[in-house]
């Protein structure tokens, strides 16, 4: 039996014993614990630092300005023009009405701008973030303002720009413009994408990227690098300060070859016309002009637009937004009779001596079919160079009734037909050489004889673009050596020449060559005769005449001029100056009818303004 | 002799640093609002009146009244489930004019001082029976605050009355088969008893990143603010995790969290030497005490404490899963913080009572 002392003796035994094993379970703890804050707070520090950090800022793009697009004077052709919005900060702001009721005093503004104004407002005042109060202030307005402005600490104007293209929009199509962005997907991780709603915009219009002509093309130079600017938020989002910036990159201006003086020129000339110029640099392939008729207002269409004048433009039967330069697809016509003299010389079809007798009409052997152009007379015995002065279509049908159409499209190739001949054009068409394979397979007709002949005079299936037209006159010019074309300055060094020129034809064959299409103007009996007084300078030229439909009575066609849009379209090829070729043109005037007459005298114009600078 | 003053300095002098260190960091988590912190300066003065009220009396006197304490502690905890106020479904609070009362603090003391009571005379080893019945108010207990729900404050309940059983000498073999029983039975638990939330806390213990937005956000940015504090801090009111409201719950159950991240692993350290002192000291005053009542109460009161503390901490560094369990001392709300204080006046009247005579 124990007694008292030792059962207490045991009762303290026990109490001691079992609680210095709960002490020593907690001190054990205590051990684990300060492992782990050691672990959290030193070992494993920076990664929770971090973490802290990127918890505590958001990082807004701030956008860049796009670089500006610049004509081979040095004239800036697309610029960024300052605009100026009056911002607020709606968390410095207690009542919205009193405040709107204030600033209306000085600066009137319209309903939409208030109800704007006070929808987004709370939102805005909540996350400390600026609220565009007013755009496009004008300078009545920031004068106004500028006077009060103590009255509104929290009112300021800013800066945004406005890509605004110079040249009366003679340039719509090849500058093109800039507009609001919709392809996303170049977001980068860097940045949340939530925080793309608060970008800091340097535009007025926002985030924009090129939508056509070099704006599209030339994007990824112009566009130029988002900088930065982290906030420091709260759990919330809420804006607390800022804590860096890095500023935006501004994008590469673009050097192009483009001559805004010749484009304003051929803009002038081409004015109430429908049809293209383009002009190239017979050395280099620059292009020096590059013009579209008619045109559309480029710079509404990059800052707004109204839906009316939109859907108007877009539903106009004219189609300006249709860019005819690089994209309308028109018979070349009688300018390909060069192109044919070159054929059948270089594949000893003929010589330059050869006569034959125009009677103002071909007769295909194969079947007795009668080919005659309207409008031809017989022109009796002609030569080669003759018939280029004249244009003898008589002559081209037997010509190409001679060859054969797989040589043709061969050669047709290598003169730039049937494929793009521009670098850096936007959206340009090839354009088509027609072979028996592509009518088999396109109309489903086998390849008769007829075509080829038709193809002698450039009529029929082959489609070819002002800018192939030119093209092919600088090849022409430059005695068979062609270079790609390019509007860019970064691409001349990928327009590497080739020659066409062979033993066959050669120097001075393009001699011949240049000196028949001098006389188109300077002979009396030349198709472009009329032009030879209105110049200090020798051009050598090819005129054409295409048909929109095709006739065979006079009848008929006089039924059919009736109708605007249904008359032929007026074509030129030229070059000069002629002892040294410095520029090639193609110009065509939809429905303009007279090559030499209607066409030329655009030519001329532009040729004037280049060579007399 | 009777005129003297009963108070050990050691432990005054600590819960004095714990009070208003915790007021301090209370202060930078309230966003250095002053009207904040001022209610809860008001309980701390009270509380100390407390305190020393409490350690006075003779401790006879509260294993007297251990089970009318006891009775009257479930009646209030009962009466929550009528008149209580609600809280985010739970209702744990019972209304005065403009102060709230949390009934089950109450238990916390009244639990081990009956239990102390109950078990001070049995002969040792406990036997069954007298087991069998401390289990039962324990079990009871448990319950009725679980039931408010109140998860966190009724395993403190449970585990004070388990940690005076085991003092006073609950059979090596009871307690191994208890824990086998546990073991078998905790899949039927995890399935029948826990609810969705809780499973949830569980869950993303381990896995926090797979709803970082969701039941893991605290953790994740308790870890955060904890990580990033690193040696020294970045400064008393600096602290971005806290002062931006990342940070969750940063006056309760997360408070820890406020103090790493602006005091570093320093300050993290000085923290929980206060704590292991008050532990050691208990420890020694418990073993020292006067008689076995004495020793269970101090015994039960500060191992329950250190279990509270060291829950935690261990939660807000994510060693274990979310309980709603508050850092002693830190941690806003009043009931809480007065029970602490007569907690310990009621240990300072267990240790510094000393027997009249040998028995």
């Amino acid at each position: 039996m124990k007694n008292d002392f030792q059962e207490r003796q045991l009762e303290i035994n026990t109490f001691t014993q079992r609680s210095l094993f709960i002490t020593i379970l907690l001190f054990l703890i205590i051990v684990i614990f300060l492992y782990r804050v050691f672990y959290l707070q030193i070992l494993e520090h920076d990664e929770f630092d971090e973490a802290a950090f990127e918890n505590k800022t958001y990082t807004v793009p701030v956008q860049p300005l796009r670089g500006k697009i610049i004509d081979r004077n040095g004239i800036v052709l697309t610029d960024n023009i300052a605009t100026f919005d009056l911002i607020t900060n709606p968390s410095e702001i207690n009542d919205p009405i009193v405040f709107l009721n204030d600033i209306n005093k000085v600066i009137n503004l319209s309903e939409s701008e208030k109800t704007n104004f006070l929808n987004s407002f709370d939102d805005r005042a909540f996350f400390n973030k600026e609220l565009i109060l007013k755009s496009n202030l004008n300078e009545k307005d920031i004068a106004k303002f500028e006077v009060q402005s103590f009255r509104f600490p929290y009112v300021f104007v800013g800066k945004r720009f406005r890509r605004i293209a110079n040249g009366n929009d003679s340039f719509a199509h090849v500058l093109g413009y800039a507009g609001v962005l919709t392809d996303t997907s170049f977001i980068s991780k860097k940045f949340n994408r939530n925080s793309w709603n608060d970008a800091l915009y340097s535009y007025a219009n926002g985030l924009i990227e090129g939508k056509s002509g070099l704006e599209k093309t030339f994007d990824d130079v112009l566009k130029g690098k988002f900088g930065y600017k982290k906030f420091e938020v709260d759990s919330k989002g809420r804006f607390i300060k800022e804590i860096d910036y890095l500023p935006p990159v501004k994008g590469d201006d673009l050097q192009t070859t483009l001559d805004l003086k010749a484009q304003l020129r051929a803009a002038n000339l081409m004015q109430d016309k429908k049809g293209s110029v383009v002009v190239v640099d017979v050395q280099s392939g620059e292009i020096v002009v590059l013009l579209s008729a008619p045109t559309y207002p480029i710079n509404k269409m990059a800052n707004g637009i109204s839906k009316d004048q939109y859907d108007e433009l877009l539903n106009n039967k004219d189609k300006p937004f249709f860019d005819r330069s690089v994209a309308g697809r028109y018979p070349p016509a009688s300018t390909l009779k060069p192109f044919f003299a070159f054929h059948s010389i270089n594949n000893q079809l003929i010589n330059w001596e050869n006569v034959i007798r125009d009677p103002g009409y071909f007769i295909l052997p194969d079947n007795g079919r009668m080919y005659r152009g309207w409008r031809q007379i017989p022109l009796g015995r002609i030569d080669l160079a003759t018939a280029i002065v004249r244009s003898s279509n008589t002559f081209f049908f037997d010509l190409a009734y001679k060859s054969n159409i797989s040589d043709i499209s061969d050669d047709l190739i290598k003169f730039g037909f049937g494929n793009r001949v521009c670098l850096d054009c936007f959206q340009e068409d090839s354009g088509l050489v027609p072979t028996p394979d592509w009518k088999r397979e396109n109309l489903n007709f086998s390849w008769f004889k007829g075509d080829t002949v038709n193809l002698g005079i450039g009529q029929g299936y082959m489609i070819s673009t002002p800018i192939q037209l030119a093209y092919y006159a600088a090849i022409i010019a430059s005695k068979g050596d062609k270079k790609k074309l390019f509007i860019s300055e970064s691409n001349r060094q990928n327009s590497s020449k080739e020659v066409i020129t062979t033993e066959a034809f050669n120097n001075d064959d393009w001699q011949k060559l240049h000196e028949s299409m001098l006389n188109v103007i300077e002979s009396d009996l030349g198709t472009a005769r009329g032009l030879r007084n209105s110049k200090e300078f020798l051009v050598a030229a090819k005129t054409g005449t295409g048909e929109v439909v095709s006739l065979n009575s006079s009848a008929e066609y006089n039924r059919i001029r009736e109708d605007i849009s249904l008359r032929d379209h007026a074509i030129m090829i030229a070059f000069a100056p002629y002892e040294n070729p410095k520029y090639a043109i193609s110009v065509i005037v939809e429905n303009g009818e007279s090559g030499g007459g209607v066409a030329g005298p655009v030519a001329l114009g532009v040729l004037k303004e280049l060579l007399d600078e | 002799m009777n005129k003297k003053i009963h108070l050990d300095p050691y432990l005054f002098i600590s819960i004095s640093m714990l009070s208003f260190i915790g007021l301090f960091i209370l202060f930078s988590a309230s966003e250095s609002s002053f009207g904040a912190i001022s209610r809860q300066l008001i309980y701390i003065v009270l509380g100390f009146f407390l305190f020393f009220i409490f350690s006075q009396p003779d401790p006879d006197i509260y294993r007297r009244f251990s089970f009318l304490f006891l009775i009257l502690s479930l009646f209030l905890v009962a009466s929550t489930y009528f008149i209580g106020t609600e809280i985010n479904g739970a209702k744990r609070w019972l209304k005065f004019y403009v102060f709230s009362f949390q009934p089950s603090e109450l238990l916390k003391l009244a639990l081990p001082l009956f239990l102390s009571s109950y078990l001070f005379h049995k002969k040792l080893p406990i036997s069954f029976k007298d087991t069998l019945i401390a289990i039962l108010f324990i079990f009871a207990c448990f319950l009725i605050v679980a039931r408010q729900p109140d998860l966190g404050t009724a395993l403190l309940v449970t585990i004070s009355g388990i940690f005076v059983l085991f003092l006073a000498g609950l059979s090596w073999l009871f307690i191994f088969l208890c824990l086998s029983a546990i073991a078998v039975f905790s899949p039927f638990i995890w399935n029948n008893l826990l609810q969705p939330f809780q499973k949830d806390r569980i869950w993303t213990l381990f896995n926090p990143e797979s709803d970082p937005y969701g039941a893991g956000w605290n953790i994740i940015q308790s870890k955060i603010a904890v990580g990033s504090g690193g040696i020294f801090g970045k400064g008393y009111g600096q602290g971005s995790q806290t002062q931006l409201n990342f940070l969750p719950e940063t006056q309760t159950d997360f408070i820890f969290s406020v103090l790493a991240e602006e005091f570093g692993f320093v300050g993290v350290l000085l923290l929980v030497m206060i704590y292991a002192f008050v532990l050691l000291r208990c420890f020694y005053l418990a073993v020292n005490a006067r008689d076995r009542f004495c020793r269970l109460v101090i015994g039960g009161f500060i191992f329950t404490f250190c279990f509270n503390v060291f829950v935690n901490l261990a939660m807000v560094v994510g060693l274990i899963p979310v309980v709603g369990m508050p850092l002693p001392f830190f941690s806003r709300g009043g009931t809480s913080l007065l029970s602490l204080f007569i907690m310990f006046g009621i240990i300072t009247s267990m240790a510094s009572h000393k027997k009249f005579m040998q028995r």
